[in-house]
């Protein structure tokens, strides 16, 4: 029983990382209907900014936390003014191919500059060890990331629902044609959307910096493990990224302790099975045939 | 002495002839009974991907040592004057390397293929080898494969293998006491390999394998598996990862508090991972090596000109691409010639001590190259007093315990 | 956005101004041209309805004017000013309320969210009291989700949200499917207040008997083309003729 109720809370912690991480994924299909591939890349350049910003600079990780963030989200800007934005009209394959292109660049510049192997960084001071909580233990920063997660997903829910902001997002993440003929600049609300959801993806790689490996490919497998949690989810469902990324994170924590070696594909199993019995997943809206 | 001179000669005309016939370019070379009147090596490795530092193009900075050290040691005397490096990346993947390979043996007249790293590439070169008939020595696979069912003629096993990191590192760490070990391996060909190779070598050191628990690979969440690890309550955890995943999983081990708690041994490692990482995270870690930079004035005197070169210490990789390279040469030297065969009979059953091997031989039985190796520790942050000083060697493992005997399995 | 509703005139001062004219009109879906050479007018304070079989072509109409359809030939001028190329947003800020014939409700906002999301483009807008008002269902409901309404309730919310806008113009997409009679004819009813105030409404409806008692003209839609113009008299006096050949 100990067991069971230790690798929920484990579950639970990887739950909230992954929920957070694949928020941006969601809010940038919602609103723009990219595909984002790149939002591995972002999160891995999030945590190698981190590691950059401590080597050169020698900014902490909580400087890092909300300077990596800003600066993320002016990437992501850029990233869509200059690129995304010329393929917005064109089927949405368009952008899935250039942001696939824009990883394979990101990848290479980061191994160009520093390499490919593993860069250092260290748990901040104070979050070092664990919790014991009678026979129940916890990473210390395992914990941090999950209640920072959580709360930054709360704060984003709160933006979407109780802000004006939030009703445009919504509603043009359900409809953006609708909410162009309702006088809503839906383009207005893109670029900053854009710049959200890839600041949202830099935010997760300072965050994952201390307990993963920050390298150039730090993003390729996780981006897998993102699109299983927005397609079990449904694809642009707010709501839907949170719960599956908790779905996904307890899959994964009683995969690595009952099925080992399938605990990844447990993951798949499951995306495999919402998406035969609910193909918009679990929160998704269904295409109207 | 007469049919030498006639033969050298002889080569020498063809070869004018064929440079004509070429319409004339590079220079001529009348280096004795050499194909195409140079002696070409390849080095077909990781260039770009998680191997990159641990061998990558830093080994043909070695290699070019190695010529320059055969050309020193010979001058005019020296068989092979033209001699020349093609470099590959084979991106990790066995087709491409399986492609590369075959085009450096055909189209760049490659004499030998070094390094190959991965071990899934590392027998599909090994297959290349043994069809073109022209020579391959692994320096970066650790697939006991290679000197076992897949083992052939041409293919020589240079640095390490699975069961020499096994039988290190299990071993030793059974000997100070870590009797129960939890192991976690990635699953997949080198992962399953280390695995059976550290329980069998745990097992007979009186030790016991409590799990072995696979992961997937590759894997960035480990938290579980750790927990898991640790709940059988083992003297010693021992993880099987390599490259990023290791570092995930040490990131992990950590956090989840069982550093300085439980033992961690790990598998395969090299210097290049502790210092990109710093010893911080790996500390007080047993692993392994096959060779270290600082173990002795020799070493670090070639460390040194390594450094110059690249500005950076060598793992065992880059020394062993080195050795390899230049026992290749010297084993050309003394056949006189860089004809396949008549370099395999100069290498077989030839007893080696340099730089990278200590009481070294070239097993004619299965063609592994045993060689003394190191249980070595991770430095604590204060103990480091320079730059890559990060492995404190604890004791010397002779190459008759670090070697398994020649397997039946192969036959040549 | 409120800044730009201030900007805008008031009913009265441009009341005489508030004409949809759309002039040869065609339009294609890829290679298929699904409106040919369609011109109509719609004055201030007039109901004019556009009826026809299905695929005739009545939404893609209101959708070319709403500016969602581009690949459209010909000229649609609103406030004698030609559309061209200004955007969905543009089109309804100046003045043209949508109302899509799936109502167009959204699910992820509340009935009080999907009334008050657009923008007010004008003065004269309806205020959220008089909305609420006229339709008390609304505010009871006001904190459901849009979609949790019944169909009759989700196109008073439909119509509402684009009277709380001010729009001048109003594209009703078959208002009556799918809805009780009783809910019908409180949409009539609607229709008719929305009239009295000087609002255009450009109606589709295959309800002929419906359009019928809102409607002041006609057009009669086939093939993509106006093949006729009727006042409602004319009309009226024909309805057993044009539902046999609308094939209703």
């Amino acid at each position: 029983m100990t067991a069971f109720i230790q690798y929920t809370l484990q579950g639970l912690s990887t739950g909230g990382f992954y929920a957070l991480s694949a928020l941006g994924l969601a809010v940038i299909f919602g609103v723009l209907g990219v595909v984002n591939f790149s939002h591995g890349a972002c999160y891995m350049l999030g945590a190698v900014a981190a590691t950059v910003l401590l080597d050169t600079l020698g900014l902490g990780f909580w400087a890092a936390l909300p300077l990596v963030t800003l600066l993320m989200f002016v990437f992501g800007v850029l990233m869509e003014r200059l690129l995304v934005r010329w393929l917005l009209k064109l089927d949405p394959l368009y952008n899935f191919l250039l942001t696939f292109g824009i990883t394979l660049v990101l990848v290479d510049l980061v191994k160009r500059r520093y390499g490919v192997s593993s860069l250092p960084y260290q748990v901040p001071a104070g979050l070092e060890g664990r919790i014991d909580l009678g026979s129940l233990s916890l990473s210390r920063y395992q914990l941090f990331v999950s209640v920072f997660s959580v709360l930054v997903c709360l704060a984003v829910w709160m933006l979407l629902t109780k802000t004006r902001i939030g009703m445009i997002v919504r509603a043009s993440t359900e409809d953006a044609e609708r909410s162009r003929a309702l006088g809503i600049n839906v383009g207005r609300w893109v670029t900053p959307v854009f710049g959200f959801g890839i600041a949202l993806a830099g935010l997760a790689g300072v965050l994952a910096a201390p307990f993963r490996a920050v390298n150039a490919d730090m993003g390729s497998n996780f981006i897998i493990v993102l699109f299983a949690v927005v397609v079990i989810g449904g694809l642009g469902s707010i709501l839907g990224a949170v719960v599956a990324g908790f779905l996904v994170g307890l899959v994964e924590a009683f995969g690595q302790a009952y099925a080992d070696r399938f605990s990844q594909v447990l993951i798949f199993v499951l995306m495999a099975l919402v998406v035969l019995i609910r193909p918009a997943g679990l929160f998704g809206k269904e295409e109207a045939a | 002495m007469r049919t030498k001179s006639i033969a050298v000669a002889a080569t020498a005309v063809t070869g004018s002839l064929l440079l004509a016939a070429c319409g004339g370019g590079g220079p001529a070379s009348a280096g004795g009974k050499i194909s195409d009147g140079k002696v070409v090596l390849g080095l077909l490795n990781d260039q770009s991907g998680v191997y990159k530092d641990l061998s990558g193009p830093n080994s043909k900075v070695a290699i070019q040592m190695a010529i320059d050290d055969y050309k020193k040691k010979y001058g005019d005397k020296a068989v092979a004057k033209d001699i020349e490096i093609v470099q590959a990346d084979h991106q990790n993947k066995p087709d491409i390397a399986n492609t590369k390979a075959q085009e450096m043996y055909d189209r760049d007249k490659a004499d030998i293929i070094l390094d190959v790293p991965t071990s899934s590439a590392a027998l599909a070169v090994a297959n290349q080898a043994k069809a073109k008939k022209k020579l391959y020595i692994n320096i970066g696979a650790g697939s006991t494969a290679l000197t076992g069912a897949s083992c052939n003629k041409y293919t020589f096993h240079w640095a390490y293998d699975t069961a020499m990191l096994a039988a290190g590192t299990a071993s030793a760490v059974v000997d100070q006491g870590g009797k129960n070990w939890s192991i976690v391996y990635p699953d997949y060909a080198f992962g399953q390999d280390m695995n059976k190779s550290f329980t069998a070598a745990i097992e007979k050191g009186g030790g016991k394998v409590q799990q072995s628990i696979a992961t997937p690979f590759p894997n960035d969440n480990f938290a579980t598996f750790i927990t898991k690890a640790q709940s059988s309550k083992p003297d010693v955890i021992g993880t099987m990862a390599a490259g990023g995943d290791l570092v995930n999983f040490v990131k992990q081990f950590n956090q989840a508090g069982l550093q300085g708690k439980t033992k961690l041994a790990v598998g395969l490692m090299f210097i290049t991972d502790i210092h990109n990482l710093g010893v911080d995270q790996f500390q007080g870690t047993q692993f392994t090596d096959a060779w270290y930079w600082n173990f002795d004035d020799q070493n670090r005197a070639w460390a040194d000109r390594f450094k110059a070169k690249t500005n950076v210490r060598p793992s065992f990789a880059h020394a062993g691409n080195y050795s390899a390279a230049l026992n290749y040469l010297e084993a050309v030297q003394a056949a006189g010639t860089d004809k396949a065969d008549d370099v395999v009979k100069q290498l077989e059953g030839k007893k080696i001590n340099d730089v990278f091997l200590r009481n070294g031989e070239v097993r004619a039985a299965d063609h592994n190259v045993t060689h003394d190796v190191y249980l070595a520790k991770v430095k604590s942050k204060d103990q480091v007093k320079e730059d890559w000083d990060l492995e404190e060697i604890v004791k010397t493992i002779p190459a008759a315990t670090a070697y398994a005997p020649p397997s039946g399995a192969c036959k040549m | 956005m409120s800044e730009r509703a201030t900007a805008q005139p008031t009913a009265t001062e441009r009341a005489s101004g508030d004409v949809l004219a759309v002039e040869s009109l065609s339009a294609w879906y890829g290679e298929a041209r699904v409106l040919t050479d369609v011109s109509l007018a719609v004055q201030p304070g007039e109901v004019v309805t556009l009826v026809g079989r299905n695929g005739a072509g009545k939404t893609t109409l209101l959708r070319s004017i709403m500016g969602l359809h581009r690949h459209v030939e010909g000229t649609i001028s609103w406030g004698g000013r030609e559309l061209g190329k200004a955007s969905p947003d543009a089109r309804a800020k100046a003045g043209i309320g949508w109302v899509p014939d799936d109502r167009g409700i959204y699910a992820s906002l509340s009935v009080a969210e999907n009334l008050t999301l657009p923008p007010v483009v004008n003065k004269d807008a309806w205020t959220l009291e008089q909305v609420y008002e006229q339709f008390p269902v609304l505010h009871e409901r006001r904190d459901f989700p849009g979609t949790k309404l019944s169909g009759g309730e989700q196109q008073m919310l439909a119509m509402a949200r684009v009277l709380r806008m001010g729009s001048r113009l109003l594209l009703l997409d078959e208002p009556s499917e799918g809805l009780a009679p009783v809910i019908v004819q409180r949409i009539g009813e609607i229709i008719r207040q929305i009239k009295a105030q000087g609002v255009a409404v450009l109606l589709v409806e295959q309800n002929v008997k419906f359009a019928s008692t809102v409607a002041d003209r006609h057009y009669l839609l086939a093939q993509g083309r106006v093949v006729e113009s009727l006042d409602n008299d004319a009309f009226q006096s024909r309805t057993t003729e044009l539902l046999e050949y609308l094939g209703m």
